[in-house]
């Protein structure tokens, strides 16, 4: 009972969960904005930057407007962290699940929602005008990639679970095994319509470039940010990182899972057994679950990055519920007809 | 919609980036750079004409009495300075130069300030003989050139040798009494009344700076 | 061992503010070129903070005019301890070719501590990047100051 307990606590402070996010989260963050200084011709920070920004920032005076509400403000920065950790802990690994079972893919929409909550309620107490514009755009930005992200889920969904026999299945940890025993969902044609969709609503979700209009530094002062400093501020950074990683390894789940059967096989032809077999499993899922996040950061952020000015809030909009969306529908109707 | 850049991202990915990686590597400024202000003291001499022509201000002096001169304290409060060269130029003595030097950091108000000290000395005295002599020289050819006089032998004869003080002669033979020589004396040592035809030096007040010399459109003062 | 981690970290990650107290836009273009590909203050870490309250450095440019004096100093009160205040140009350290003015309320040193002034009308972006980095020195003195 104990060792049990002992195990989800270290799930939730380590592996999936907390460290393991810090750590992945920032790296990817770092990573992200070297590779969007190479494209722009500069060296760039170091790697490790976002780490001195985040220690740097626990550093610092935390000043609480006058017009805040005191608990709303400090703890609605680590409502948002804490549902990107629970997020981390229901999206599998591979082959390695700590939570997987109970939770399935709408579970995961809502949690996706929880970091976006967070910042709106916490920017939305401090009573400042710009957090006033930054929210109404956040709502915005949130709600136009909601909808092309729905579509891809289920068109994902109803793709396994027509080859499962299922209907519709929901559980991440079955969309992964099936793909596991079948191959990568992106080698399917009816998923790349899809994948392509997702690849597009991870900046989105992200609040990153061509899509951060919520979050403008340059017209609107970082908009819900604006007032915070100091470690709450550090928390938000940190929930903007971890974000990363969530929406980059649950495409790597949803499209990419065959890779996990890859593993598998390659731990078995070593001839290894038991548990030396078990870790060195769960060592490379993470390895390759790691490489692909940065290459999926790659492309999906960091280029799109460095091509592209800030779009307004309406061409968010539009853009996300005409283009993004008919890709995913495309996707959807595919499967719905067994391609 | 348009990507321009998608080119230019991923080849740039591939490539070395254009940074001049500065603190690590030293970057030298333009040849003609106007950076931080370097004085000589002694080759000023106090003409005042620096602080005329600043723009901002930034050139200040102090004076102090002592047994051999004046001491003269000139400053340049970089913090104050347009980095203009107007003051360099103007120089005469080419006593202040703008280097290139640009690392003008200062966490204090005096890290700014370029100064220097001089002595002045105060003008000899025993030059007294030579004084009614100068007035004297511009008073015989204006009375010699009056009525039309023999111009063939005045003007050589009369042709001014440079004073050993340093303080300037005028040529009456090329002076048109344009009065700019009065005009850009930062001391106001000269007066010139054009209609009389005199031009007349404040020995006293002459710092000899050479800014009369420098202005005569016909070259009609000699230091 | 966290605090030295904070420490260190403060040196690395110094973001800046940027205020322009009626600067003639000399210095914020030259402030912006330290930014761009060309001298990248990025590597060092330094970012250009959308808000005051993110910021470490604040830097001033310009002659603080009557108008812009109370949005200057309300803007610094709000950056969070440790912070450093940069004055950039000549104008915010004594009113430059402005002084005297009817409209000039400078210099800034007259209202405010002023850490690190870097000279110039304009100053070079090597220069600015020395005095950005002297600021960032003194932040972390700052920093290693407090509890």
């Amino acid at each position: 009972m104990i060792l049990e307990a002992v195990k989800y606590l270290a799930y939730v402070l380590i592996f999936p969960g907390f460290l393991f996010c810090f750590l992945t989260g920032l790296l990817l963050s770092g990573i992200d904005r070297k590779l969007v200084a190479r494209m722009q011709k500069r060296v760039g920070p170091p790697i490790l930057q976002p780490f001195y920004d985040f220690f740097k920032l626990c550093g610092k005076e935390t000043i609480i407007p006058a017009a805040a509400n005191r608990t709303v403000f400090l703890m609605a920065p680590l409502v948002g962290l804490a549902g990107l950790v629970v997020l981390q802990l229901f999206i599998p690994v591979f082959s390695f699940t700590a939570f997987s079972s109970v939770a399935d893919v709408i579970v995961i929409l809502y949690l996706l929602l929880i970091p976006a909550l967070s910042i709106m309620i916490g920017g939305g107490a401090t009573g400042s005008p710009y957090a006033g514009v930054g929210l109404s755009r956040e709502m915005v930005t949130v709600l136009s990639c909601e909808l092309p992200l729905v579509l891809v889920l289920l068109a994902v969904c109803k793709k396994v679970g027509a080859a499962t026999g299922t209907g519709l299945c929901f559980s991440l940890t079955e969309i992964v095994r099936y793909q596991m025993a079948n191959g990568s969902l992106l080698g399917k044609l009816s998923m790349i319509p899809a994948a392509v969709a997702f690849l597009m609503v991870i900046p989105g979700e992200t609040g990153s470039h061509p899509f951060d209009a919520a979050e403008a530094e340059t017209e609107i002062c970082e908009g819900m940010l604006a007032e915070y400093s100091g470690a709450p501020l550090g928390v938000y950074k940190l929930s903007h990182s971890v974000k990363i990683l969530s929406m980059t390894s649950l495409f790597v789940m949803l499209f990419l899972g065959g890779i996990g059967g890859g593993i598998q096989n390659l731990v078995l032809a070593l001839g290894l057994a038991g548990g030396a077999a078990g870790a060195l499993t769960i060592l490379l899922d993470v390895i390759v679950l790691f490489l692909l996040c940065v290459i999926l950061t790659a492309v999906a952020i960091s280029f799109v990055h460095a091509v592209t000015a800030r779009l307004k809030i309406e061409q968010i909009f539009k853009y996300y519920w005409t283009v993004v969306s008919a890709l995913a529908l495309v996707s959807l109707v595919l499967a719905w007809y067994g391609l | 919609m348009d990507f321009p850049f998608v080119k230019e991202a991923i080849s740039q990915l591939f490539s070395k980036p254009s940074c001049a990686m500065y603190p690590a590597v030293e970057s030298i400024a333009a040849p003609r750079y106007r950076g931080r202000i370097a004085f000589d003291p002694t080759k000023c001499i106090n003409c005042l004409m620096c602080e005329r022509v600043c723009c901002g201000g930034a050139i200040t002096h102090t004076v102090e009495k002592t047994e051999e001169g004046d001491k003269i304290t000139r400053s340049f409060n970089l913090g104050c300075c347009t980095f203009c060269a107007h003051c360099m130029d103007f120089c005469n003595h080419g006593a202040i130069q703008l280097t290139q030097d640009y690392h003008m950091i200062a966490t204090k108000e005096e890290d700014l300030i370029v100064s220097g000290t001089f002595i002045k000395k105060p003008p000899v005295k025993k030059a007294v003989p030579p004084k009614p002599a100068a007035p004297a020289a511009p008073a015989a050819p204006v009375g010699a050139d009056a009525p039309g006089g023999p111009k063939e032998t005045a003007a050589p004869a009369e042709a001014p040798k440079p004073r050993d003080d340093g303080k300037p002669v005028q040529d009456p033979a090329k002076c048109v009494y344009c009065t700019i020589c009065a005009r850009k004396c930062p001391a106001g040592a000269l007066t010139v009344d054009r209609a009389a035809k005199t031009w007349t030096l404040d020995e006293d007040v002459c710092v000899g700076c050479g800014t009369c010399a420098a202005a005569c459109p016909k070259n009609a003062i000699i230091m | 061992m966290f605090k030295k981690l904070i420490e260190e970290s403060t040196g690395k990650s110094p973001w800046l503010f940027h205020i322009n107290a009626g600067s003639c836009n000399g210095c914020d273009i030259e402030l912006v070129s330290v930014l761009t590909p060309r001298y990248d203050a990025e590597r060092l870490g330094f970012k250009l903070a959308g808000s005051p309250r993110h910021a470490d450095i604040v830097v001033v440019t310009g002659p603080i005019t009557a108008q812009s004096l109370p949005r200057v100093l309300r803007s610094i009160e709000q950056v969070p301890e440790p912070r450093c205040i940069v004055t950039m140009g000549s104008c915010p350290q004594s009113g430059n070719v402005f002084r005297g003015s009817y409209s000039i309320c400078g210099p800034l040193s007259k209202y405010v501590h002023v850490d690190v002034d870097v000279a110039g009308c304009t100053p070079k972006p090597e220069a600015v990047i020395d005095g950005l980095a002297l600021a960032t020195q003194i932040l972390q003195e700052k920093r290693r100051a407090m509890k």
